[in-house]
């Protein structure tokens, strides 16, 4: 059986979610910060931007400072809000959107949208029923996460609520806080391991994509 | 009884300093990072939902069973429920032939150690690897784990370095970060050529057919991402009912296991996801979920096992295990580990492999008190340990001293004659430093205190209690170290209770309460103990049972009415015993507790929490009260007052070896704390702390609380 994998799809499923409005209302402000403090906790990487054009600029300065020589993208609202492809080969980085099963293993860095982040634990919620959102999440060496900062949930109670209300769960849910680790050797934290070891959040808070 | 192999097993991992060094380590810091990150959650209510949901799922298995299968299938899995391990293993054998399977990866899944699966796919011409990095070392170098979390704690960085060595057939420097790098580099290949990948599940929700995997390395991601065949094995204790049942065990396995919030990873599975064929096309994948139940249903039809259906393989009952902190888990002989390992080993392989390791409990209930499933494994282990006792007897020397022990008469008789033949080991000290001969072993890290000349008994009767309108009358159970060695804290005790108004009777038929029987798997002598005493102490006609020992306090309490229950000459009556004992400490806080007093000269006191009083009784503050009120006194915490002393009564006899550790941390604390005594609770703590202390020739002395109120009373 073939699928077609409609990545705008499986942002929008969230998107719903977020206007029929889940729980009561929290301070965004607040919840980024709390979520900013639990994730930089776990050696993870976390930035808020206001609009999605400062946010291309902004990666693609980080990503040169990372000597990010090449790069996987899964096109998303975020990614196609402003131009972000063209500001990322412009700084001199290869971004690659196709062909992410021969891309993926061998780039220095992998772009994704996701889908919610959860305050309480400094975790970021994909649904990746999309076999390219996985790849480029979680083979090559950084992961960058890019986020609408209106999808801040505040607990894990909430996320596990908005996801058992969508039509059906979703195939893949990822749960990511942080890079990849172990302490598998003496008890020592190292950082990296099968995925990646670096991630880092970036937040954008201009709303992308059509609001209907 | 331990057999001598067993025996050399733990005397070769006792001498491993990597493998204590390792643990010792993880110890200390698991403790506190587990507080931490606890922090802000109510652990008990957490535990409430995890032990809820779980034994809701268990006690309706089939049901959730159904429902899973039904859900999984409706969103394109395949089911397979297997009976047995081998039922497993021929199914994912067979699925892997039929595909032209050649390269295997996994992602941790004890259930197919559990079974062995490895070796038969391997046989099969298969290429398998294990991808969890711990785990992948133990493959290489063909070893099984030895903690169900951190499955390699056990080896340094200089013995991976060198099983990488070997295996890749280049130079590996012991440099823990790059040992890491070609661990992802060769493993990294692995998963991309890989055709199935095969792991385990956390969780599985009946409700709508998920499976849930957590990790930290990011190899579950992978494995569920890469190959086009994805094969879950699933032990039927795994199911949770709802979706939103996850939060349970999300917000307590990361955090008991590895004192993390949450794992770098978690992944949630419902059904196949699209994958890469090798052509470039990209399908749905295939997934099978093997539902196994190996053993687990004959477990949970077992009235006392019940609970294991609520584990959720935290480990974090070895974490906090006095004895698995000191021989690590490759001495439990079988995949599963420490005490839980043992409980499951019985069952999911068999019951022999669990004759040994099961005496290595303490019965601190420490573990008890950290599960997040709420599971009494000290009282399961006693289980099996009281199975393998009725069903093959007890070893001749254990079983005669039992035997004497509960004879009362004899007994006693036997410890007069003691008192005076002991004069020679003495030399007139209240301790004997050395035992001579085989009992040698008893006196090698601790002096043992000598049987008093007068037992409390006889001194009893000439204490004045001096009431005249007493307001009620409290028998006084004493236990066989108090009556025997111990007579001073009687003393203090009938003082202390007197000045609360309270007339003090010493019922004179009392005798041994029946721990000793009950630890060592006795259930007849237990019981012969148990109605001796219920006679003897004729509850009825008093207010309270007052003892200042808490292991017989419990078994007063707590295992006479449990011993005794559905026998109709003795319900009532043990259950009456049972509602009138209470440990002495708690008595006098219901009385009102001390009135500050005393004569106000400066003494530095540490406290070290009995394990029966803290985790049977629930009783710790009460003591600190009373020393509190008396002034001058100055009360100091030790660093794991609530951390076994080692004695765990006949224990220090059957593993001096472990003991002796135990005993040594302890006294370091104690130590440590600069106090000039050490206050106590339990007289069999008293005697295993006071004779570490005096073989270290340590100015700290040894006092039950009873004997430093005595004290306060004659300062009065």
């Amino acid at each position: 059986m073939c699928v077609t994998v409609d990545i705008e799809d499986s942002m929008n499923v969230g998107r719903s979610v977020k206007r029929r409005g889940v729980g009561k209302v929290f301070d965004p402000d607040e919840l980024y910060l709390q979520f900013k403090e639990r994730l930089n906790a776990v050696a993870g990487e976390c930035y808020r931007i206001r609009t999605a054009q400062e946010a291309e600029r902004f990666l693609a300065r980080l990503l040169r400072d990372k000597e990010v020589k090449d790069l996987v993208l899964v096109e998303s609202p975020l990614t196609k809000a402003g131009n972000m492809i063209a500001e990322l080969e412009s700084a001199g980085i290869r971004v690659h959107s196709e062909s992410l099963r021969e891309k993926a293993p061998v780039v220095g860095a992998g772009v994704t949208e996701l889908n919610w982040a959860i305050a309480e634990l400094g975790t970021m919620v994909q649904i990746g029923t999309d076999v390219n959102q996985r790849l480029a999440s979680s083979l090559p060496p950084i992961h960058v996460a890019l986020i609408q900062t209106s999808r801040l949930l505040p607990t894990l109670t909430e996320t596990l609520k908005t996801l058992h209300s969508l039509p059906q769960i979703p195939g893949f849910v990822g749960l990511i806080t942080g890079p990849s680790r172990t302490a598998d050797i003496e008890r020592v934290l190292t950082i990296g391991v099968h995925g990646p070891e670096q991630f880092v959040a970036i937040f954008v808070d201009e709303e992308a994509g059509e609001e209907d | 009884m331990a057999n001598a192999e067993f025996k050399d097993k733990i005397g070769q991992a006792l001498g491993n300093s990597t493998l204590r060094g390792a643990l010792g380590r993880f110890g200390e810091f698991y403790l506190t990072a587990r507080a931490k990150v606890y922090e802000g959650y109510d652990f008990e209510v957490l535990r409430d939902k995890v032990a809820e949901t779980k034994a809701y799922a268990a006690s309706h298995l089939d049901e959730m069973l159904d429902q899973f299968e039904q859900a999984a299938t409706a969103r394109g899995a395949k089911v397979f429920r297997a009976n047995t391990g081998d039922d497993a293993k021929r199914y994912i054998a067979e699925l892997a032939l039929q595909n032209g399977v050649k390269g295997i990866v996994k992602s941790k899944s004890m259930a197919s150690e559990e079974i062995h699966l490895n070796e038969d796919l391997i046989a099969q011409g298969i290429n398998v690897q294990e991808t969890d990095l711990g785990e992948w070392i133990l493959q290489l170098c063909g070893q099984t784990p030895s903690h169900m979390v951190m499955p390699a704690l056990h080896m340094t960085k200089e013995q991976v370095a060198d099983v990488f060595t070997d295996h890749l057939g280049r130079i590996n420097d012991p440099d823990i970060a790059r040992l890491v790098k070609t661990a992802r580099n060769e493993l990294r290949a692995k998963f991309l050529e890989a055709d199935m990948g095969i792991s385990g599940a956390n969780a599985a929700v009946a409700e709508t057919g998920t499976l849930m995997l957590i990790t930290n390395e990011g190899n579950a991601r992978l494995t569920s991402t890469l190959p086009r065949i994805h094969v879950f094995l699933v032990g039927i204790e795994k199911l949770v009912p709802r979706f939103e049942d996850l939060e349970y065990i999300l917000q307590t396995l990361p955090r008991s296991a590895t004192a993390q919030a949450i794992t770098s990873y978690v992944t949630m599975v419902t059904g196949p996801t699209p994958v890469y064929l090798p052509d470039g096309t990209i399908q749905d994948k295939e997934m099978h979920i093997v539902l196994m139940d190996n053993g687990r249903r004959a477990m949970y039809a077992d009235e006392k096992f019940k609970k294991t259906f609520q584990c959720i393989r935290c480990a974090s009952c070895l974490n906090v295990c006095p004895a698995y902190q000191l021989v690590g888990g490759h001495v439990y002989g079988h995949i599963y580990t420490g005490g839980i390992g043992t409980i499951l080993t019985a069952f999911l392989n068999a019951e022999k492999f669990a004759e040994n390791p099961q005496n290595l409990c303490l019965q601190c209930g420490k573990c008890a008190e950290v599960c997040p499933g709420k599971l009494d494994i000290p009282d399961m282990l006693l289980e099996l340990r009281t199975r393998f006792a009725t069903r093959k007897g007890l070893p001749m020397v254990q079983k005669f001293a039992l035997d004497i022990v509960s004879n009362r008469s004899v007994f006693h008789a036997l410890l007069r004659v003691a008192a005076k033949a002991q004069k020679p080991l003495t030399k007139g000290a209240p301790v004997i430093r050395h035992l001579p001969l085989f009992l040698s072993g008893l006196t090698e890290n601790r002096s043992l205190p000598a049987i008093a000349e007068v037992a409390f008994r006889e001194t009893f009767k000439k204490l004045p209690q001096g009431l005249e309108k007493p307001k009620g009358t409290i028998a006084l159970y004493a236990g066989c170290l108090l009556d025997f060695v111990y007579p001073k804290i009687g003393e203090g005790v009938v003082k202390t209770l007197n000045d609360k108004g309270y007339r003090v009777v010493f019922p004179e038929g009392q005798s041994c309460c029946g721990a000793p029987a009950t630890y060592m798997g006795d259930v007849k002598n237990a019981k012969k103990s148990a109605m001796l005493n219920i006679e003897a102490l004729n509850a009825e006609t008093v207010d309270y049972v007052v003892s200042a020992c808490p292991t017989c306090t419990h078994a007063l309490k707590d295992s006479y009415k449990a011993m005794l229950s559905g026998d109709a000459d003795w319900e009532v009556r043990a259950e009456v015993l049972s509602s009138k004992a209470i440990d002495f400490s708690k008595l006098l806080q219901e009385l009102g507790g001390l009135e500050l007093g005393g004569d106000g000269q400066g003494l530095n006191v540490t406290y070290h929490d009995s394990c029966h009083l803290k985790r049977k009784m629930g009783v710790y503050k009460e003591p600190r009260a009373h020393l509190n009120a008396i002034k001058g006194l100055n009360l100091i915490e030790m660093k794991e007052s609530d951390r076994c002393c080692g004695f765990a009564g006949s224990y220090s006899i059957k593993f001096p070896e472990i003991s002796a550790p135990i005993l040594e941390r302890k006294l370091q604390h104690i130590e440590d704390s600069q106090a000039d005594v050490v206050a106590v609770d339990c007289p069999g703590c008293l005697m295993q702390i006071a004779g570490g202390l005096d073989q270290k020739n340590s100015k700290v002395k040894v006092m039950h609380t009873a004997e430093i109120l005595l004290n306060y009373h004659s300062s009065k």
